[in-house]
Order: C-alpha cells, then sequence, then structure tokens
C-alpha cells in the first residue's frame, strides 16, 4: 500500500434549510478533522449541490460530488434529525451515486434540538448507508440541544464536545485505512 | 465467471488493480433491463482498485 496518500474524509452538511444550525456543527466536525494527522477534508453543502427534482438516482450525478466522494475513504454526514428521520435532500443526494461509496467507511453526526442527540436520524441512516456499500463506524456524534451548543456566531459552548469527536475520528480514520488497504490489496475471491 | 476474467490495469499508473467486491446495482437495470441478473434482479459490477494511486473503476458482469 501506498500510506504516503493522505487519508480523505469530506463531510457532507445534510440540510439546506435556512438558519440551519448543523452548519454550525459541520463547520465545527471540519475544523477538527482538518487537525488529525494526514487527513484531509472539505465541506459538501447539500445547498450547492444543485440536482434535478423531477428525476432521482444515478441519472442526475452531479459530476463535481461523485468525484469527490470518488476520491475518499472516508465519509462524515452532518444530518438533522427531521420528524425523527432524515432531510429527503440528503437521500436524494447520496442516491445519485453507489459504486463511488463501496468499502468506505462513514460516520454520522446526528443533529436535534431534542435532548437525544440525533439518534434516530442516525439509526434510520443505517440501513441506507449499507446499502449504498458504505461500512458505518460504532461511533457516533450526537448533537444534542444543538441551539445551546453553539452560540448565534457557531462558537462552540460546549468543549465535551471535542474529546467526544475524537474518538469518532480515531475510530473512522482506523477503518479508513483498513478499507483502503481492503479495497487495493485484498481481494473478494 | 468473475474470478477467471482478465484483471484489471490502473489508467494512471498500469499496475494490476485488485477486485474487492461485488455491487447489485437496481438503478442501472431500468435503462437496460437486459442486462439484469435474472437471479439477483439488478445488474452485477466488479469493483477494482489500484494498489498504487487508490483509483477505482468497476466492471459490469456480463
Ligand atoms: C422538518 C423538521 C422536523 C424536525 N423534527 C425534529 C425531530 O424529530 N426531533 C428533534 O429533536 N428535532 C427536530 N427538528 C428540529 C431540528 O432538530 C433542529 O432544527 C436542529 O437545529 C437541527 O436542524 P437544523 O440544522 O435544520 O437546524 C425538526 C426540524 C425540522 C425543520
Ligand atoms: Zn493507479
Amino acid at each position: 500500500m501506498n500510506d504516503s496518500r493522505p487519508i480523505f474524509i469530506p463531510v457532507i452538511l445534510g440540510t439546506p434549510r435556512q438558519g440551519r444550525m448543523s452548519e454550525h456543527v459541520a463547520n465545527f466536525v471540519v475544523d477538527e478533522v482538518a487537525k488529525q494527522d494526514g487527513v484531509e477534508t472539505e465541506l459538501i453543502d447539500v445547498r450547492k449541490v444543485l440536482l434535478a427534482t423531477d428525476n432521482a438516482g444515478q441519472d442526475i450525478k452531479d459530476s463535481q460530488f461523485s468525484d469527490t466522494v470518488n476520491r475518499a475513504d472516508a465519509l462524515i454526514l452532518v444530518a438533522p434529525e427531521y420528524n425523527h428521520g432524515y432531510p429527503g435532500v440528503l437521500k436524494h443526494l447520496l442516491d445519485t451515486n453507489l459504486k463511488e461509496y463501496i468499502h468506505k467507511a462513514v460516520g454520522i453526526c446526528g443533529v436535534s434540538a431534542g435532548p437525544f442527540g440525533g439518534t434516530r436520524v442516525i439509526q434510520n441512516l443505517l440501513p441506507v448507508l449499507r446499502e449504498l456499500g458504505l461500512v458505518c463506524i460504532f461511533w457516533d456524534g450526537n448533537f444534542s440541544t444543538v441551539q445551546k451548543t453553539f452560540d448565534g456566531s457557531g462558537k462552540l459552548l460546549e468543549q465535551a464536545y471535542i474529546r467526544r469527536l475524537d474518538k469518532f475520528f480515531k475510530e473512522l480514520i482506523w477503518m479508513a485505512k483498513v478499507l483502503r488497504n481492503g479495497r487495493e490489496n485484498v481481494s473478494l475471491t | 465467471m468473475p474470478e477467471q476474467r482478465k484483471k484489471m490495469k490502473c489508467s494512471e499508473c498500469g499496475v494490476e488493480m485488485n477486485y474487492h467486491a461485488d455491487k447489485l446495482d437496481f438503478t442501472a437495470g431500468l435503462e437496460d433491463p437486459s442486462a439484469i441478473d435474472p437471479d439477483f434482479g439488478g445488474i452485477m459490477e466488479e469493483c477494482h482498485a489500484c494498489p498504487e494511486c487508490g483509483k477505482t473503476v468497476t466492471r459490469r458482469v456480463t
């Protein structure tokens, strides 16, 4: 394996909502993951990937998004909980690719106004991500009562999230490395 | 049989790629129903990755 290549972990901000608090979470996650050794990242904002809404699936691929996912070793989804599920726009975007995801790691940061840190959106995303060929890690980011976790300018008010996310990143990077080695060196047969 | 097929070569590095997954694509079959594998209900794609540069490609199993 050529270990000199950095691990590339884009972060997908999964809601286009005006006034979204998840944007603060995504910016925080990007800043923190960028501090990890040997990791590169970038933010993918669902608002900026303009997809047709009169069609669905791979027919409406955005080439830049596909190239980014293809190059990725892992993904981080920042997903707010909407009626105990995921935002439809996030699913619409995820559905535009398939082979680009295979044998890559994924971690989810759930965001909620309520006290459960988006655990229900996380649980509901798991079967979708599995069918896409992604491998889900067992650490999550749980951003509960997000309106109290960041101030209006996006400043983190609860420092415990830094330690919690560190565990999440370590596991995600481990899985990303293992899966890269698997993709490149471990044969299916 | 996929395992008997010729190994793919990376278009960037020229090295042999690793065949690491089979993935069923249910949507591709909507466009090309004749290519659907009747045992699986979708189109089977092989996934290959380059051990040198990481490039990934897929190949349809016919
Ligand atoms: C359509 C919609 C449904 C929502 N459903 C839930 C919910 O089921 N549970 C919850 O804790 N918060 C719910 N919320 C509140 C969000 O969790 C809250 O807005 C939070 O800030 C994260 O979403 P945001 O990035 O859009 O701000 C909902 C918000 C919207 C817009
Ligand atoms: Zn190569």
